[in-house]
């Protein structure tokens, strides 16, 4: 197991090479330059010029590549042409966390309610109340968030006025009581892209621990629990849910890698200063280094959170656990 | 073995679980912390729903490409500029040249050199006082061959020496000197009448060597200058706070704290749900603001901008260079009646290329007059007639289909027997095309940077131009626009550019198409709210009754 993780962290950097290099060259090989982006009225070919050579830009693209790699390897992913004199770390980081802990909550949100619906429907397998939640979940799937956030600002925002109808101001609010008590709330910024978040979600997890479900609810230790005389709580409970749950853990390697990739729409719909919309902007105006520096981050998070997830798998049931001994 | 099984599981799922609200609860711990910290910093710009900040204006924005005045080229990185630092000379509201950190300048006989005479009260934000050396500085850094301004030979390089220090010629610039503390003599190449109006550009701007020399690379965070406003806090993508400078020279302003708030959605709702005291409207909305019976109309104003949108032909390249094309596409289109269905007359259909309130504008339609049988006529002389090479016009965009405004042109040119195609690119493709010339003809927008006809006549139509774009070359174009450099009397030289403007147009080097306005709801409370033609100091004119 030690091994095949070494293993597999050993393909880490050729994966990342790979995938930077792509990037770099599509970029460079791409019509347009961030360089007359940039320069907005500025149309001057010499002035155009001299900034693309003090920028390294015309140099030939493996001489570049290998500039931007010896940077990159120390962590220096470069300088933001959109944002001059900001280093890309500094402008991705803050707003990757910010994209990061409302997708994290909204991933625990969906997990728990989707567990709990996808095993009330297995329990009630071939009576109408299966269909009814995998349906009503399967519908709000369908929705796009594009139709359904701007209802939500109509109505809590603008009719009722309860919410904001944008931006973001952190997880928490302080209530202070007599100013000595200090209640952290949820704060409001949060509702409406978490309902955007999680109302599509819901349905994947809730499928897979029904199927789970209605397997495991066949499978022989569940049958030994019912004949020993368990009542169905306790056997649904103690045997179907833990053994229905092990198929998530593959589901929370792929969620946990996307959390950090943000979501253009809800970003920009909501104005979040997310990282989704802040990647788009910058393909857009061909900020070639924070696309990259974005582009290596999710590969690298893609590939260890589906490591972790292996490993968790491995952990938890032992008959995919490589390298065990079969004995 | 089923109970070991089922510890296993146990374990993976709590592992799991642990895993998830183990982030979580960083997720809780930092994001408290955080907010923590940004509470003792803000002063509540943000607001919740329905919360009004007192004293503070609230204001949408977005993220500046740079705050260093010598390399700041756009739009929007000058609106904060223009309210942190300052300049010898400013453009007042009312598009006059005003004298800012100079308190008077004296030109010259030959219209060559210009004294100016600092304020003996004007101070940096530190309270270090501005001397005739922060001139020379400035004006020396925003033109060096290291900072490779992209603006710096449009605006000063009208200064003797500027343009080989820019190339790294010369180790200073000669046509600045220092006379003592309190006085600075800039010494130009020609008579240029415009040249005080190109001292407003942030490229004229003063700066703090002490600052920039103690810290090169992040300054620009946190500048120290001589604006009525300083820079309290800038969080990247979410907002910037300005903070009144109580010893500001020309009196403290009126308002003390003004927030852009750089994230949040669309800009109207929020002004609707009170998280903002100033929202644009678009043209989804124009209807509403318009409605004598909605609550927004009380709060709409349409306000003139100098910007023109406009169709270029590339004039050095089939069927484009020859006039008649040109001027045959230009009287097929109906602007008016464009403007009104498809922009709801949001736009003013222009009637030239100088835009209202700019110097030498007039009121009478002077372009191609709309009249399809004499466009037809017009295209019957071309030497192109009855071999029409195909037509392509660039915009920008990534819609399946083209702007409304260009579907209906080319309905129009398709009745004069011209079957045009679109094509649609990003920006940066569009620009890297353009720059190439590799348009036959293209969508596009020019906004001015100062109030002087110069600006646009000369920069865009002078054959010897470098923003030239469309290739366009006319003698006897040139001659006037060479004329009105340098012609000393006010009223003649914009007769001059009048003349040019016209020839311009006859010869349909563009087909101007609309001025663009700004169309802004402002909060009861907010007094004196005004939206410049472009970019000029604001703020310290504005109050806040609430």
């Amino acid at each position: 197991m030690g091994a095949y993780v070494v293993r597999r962290l050993l393909w880490l950097p050729v994966v990342l090479f790979f995938v930077s290099f792509g990037t770099f060259t599509l970029a460079r090989f791409g019509p347009g330059d961030p360089v007359s982006v940039t320069a907005g009225q500025v149309r001057d070919p010499e002035v155009l010029a001299q900034i693309r050579r003090d920028r390294g830009l015309d140099s030939n693209v493996v001489v570049q590549y290998i500039r931007w790699l010896k940077k990159a390897v120390q962590g220096d992913f470069g300088e933001s042409y959109l944002q001059k004199g900001f280093s890309v770390s500094e402008l991705i980081f803050p707003r990757m966390w910010i994209s990061a802990q409302l997708g994290i909550i909204a991933l625990v949100i969906v997990f728990v309610i989707g567990i709990p619906m996808g095993l009330l429907a297995a329990r009630f397998a071939g009576s109408w109340i299966d269909p009814a939640i995998i349906g009503t979940l399967l519908f709000l799937q369908a929705i796009p968030v594009l139709v359904i956030i701007p209802p939500l600002i109509w109505l809590f925002g603008l009719q009722l006025n309860w919410l904001p109808v944008g931006g973001w101001d952190g997880v928490f609010e302080i209530w202070w009581i007599a100013g000595v008590v200090a209640i952290p709330i949820p704060d409001p910024h949060l509702y409406i892209p978490l309902v955007a978040f999680t109302l599509p979600g819901f349905v994947s997890v809730a499928r897979l621990v029904r199927v789970s479900a209605l397997e495991v609810n066949l499978e022989d230790f569940v049958r030994t629990a019912r004949s020993k005389g368990l009542s169905e709580t306790a056997v649904q409970f103690r045997h179907v849910l833990p053994n229905s749950l092990l198929p998530l853990i593959t589901v929370v390697g792929f969620a946990l890698a996307g959390v950090i990739e943000g979501a253009l729409f809800v970003e920009t719909l909501l104005g979040i200063n997310g990282i989704g919309r802040f990647t788009f902007e910058a393909v857009v105006s061909r900020d070639y280094d924070v696309i990259l520096a974005t582009t290596v981050i999710f590969s690298a998070a893609f590939v260890l959170m589906n490591l972790v997830a292996e490993i968790a798998y491995g952990f938890v049931d032992p008959r995919v656990r490589i390298g065990a001994s079969r004995g | 073995m089923s109970q070991n099984r089922l510890l296993a599981v146990l374990l993976g799922v709590l592992a799991a679980l642990v895993l998830v609200v183990g982030g979580l609860s960083a997720v809780l711990l930092l994001g408290g912390k955080s907010e923590e910290g940004g509470g003792t910093t803000t002063s509540g710009g943000a607001g919740g729903a329905g919360g009004d900040a007192k004293g503070v204006l609230r204001i949408p924005g977005s993220d500046p490409v740079t705050l260093d005045p010598h390399i700041a080229g756009d739009a929007t990185s000058a609106e904060y500029i223009v309210e942190i630092y300052s300049g010898l000379v400013t453009i007042s509201p009312k598009l006059d040249i005003e004298m800012d950190l100079a308190e008077k300048v004296e030109i010259s006989q030959d219209g060559k050199q210009y004294t100016f005479t600092l304020r003996a009260d004007a101070t940096f934000h530190s309270g270090r006082k501005v001397t005739a050396t922060d001139i020379k500085y400035s004006i020396e850094r925003a033109s060096s061959k290291e900072l490779q301004s992209p603006t710096a030979i449009t605006y000063l390089g009208d200064i003797i020496g500027v343009r080989e220090h820019f190339t790294g010629l010369a180790k200073d610039v000669k046509g600045v000197e220092v006379i003592d503390e309190r006085h600075v003599r800039f010494t130009i190449d020609a008579p240029k009448p415009y040249f005080l109006a190109k001292l407003t550009y942030p490229t004229a701007f003063v700066v703090d060597k002490t600052q920039i020399e103690g810290n090169p690379r992040n300054w620009s965070r946190k500048p120290n200058a001589t604006g009525p406003y300083k820079l309290a806090e800038w969080r990247l993508g979410e907002r910037i706070v300005l903070e009144a400078n109580a010893k500001f020279y020309l009196g403290a302003p009126k308002l003390k704290e003004a927030t852009y708030l750089l994230a949040g959605g669309s800009a109207l709702t929020r002004f609707e749900n009170n998280e903002l005291d100033v929202a644009s409207i678009y043209v989804n909305d124009i209807d509403r603001a318009r409605d004598t019976k909605s609550d927004l109309n009380k709060v709409y104003k349409a306000w003139p901008q100098f910007s023109i949108a406009y169709i270029a032909f590339n004039t050095s390249v089939p069927p484009f260079d020859d006039p008649a094309v040109r001027r045959a596409m230009g009287m097929a289109i109906d602007r008016k009646r464009v403007a009104e269905i498809t922009f709801k007359n949001m736009l003013q259909p222009a009637n030239g290329i100088l835009m209202p309130q700019m110097p030498g504008y007039t009121p009478e339609d002077k372009t191609l007059p709309y009249n399809l049988d004499a466009a037809k006529a017009e295209l019957a002389k071309s030497k192109y007639a009855g071999k029409m090479p195909p037509i392509q016009i660039t915009e920008v965009g990534a819609g399946a289909e083209a702007a409304i405004d260009t579907q209906a042109f080319l309905e129009l040119w398709k009745q004069i027997g011209l079957n045009i195609s679109i094509r649609q690119t990003d920006f940066a493709t569009f620009l890297a095309d353009q720059d190439a010339g590799r348009l036959q003809a293209f969508n596009a927008v020019w906004i001015m940077d100062y109030p002087d006809p110069e600006d646009i006549l000369d920069v865009k139509f002078h054959s010897g131009s470098p923003l030239n774009d469309v290739d366009y070359k006319n003698p006897e174009v040139d001659k006037l626009l060479d004329a009105a450099r340098i012609e000393a009397n006010p009223a003649r030289r914009l007769e001059i550019y009048r003349q040019a403007e016209k020839k311009i147009l006859d010869d349909a080097a563009w087909l101007p198409l609309y001025f663009s306005q700004a169309h802004v709801v402002v909060k009861d409370g907010v007094k004196n709210w005004f939206e410049p033609p472009m970019v000029v100091p604001r703020l310290r004119f504005i109050e806040l009754a609430r």
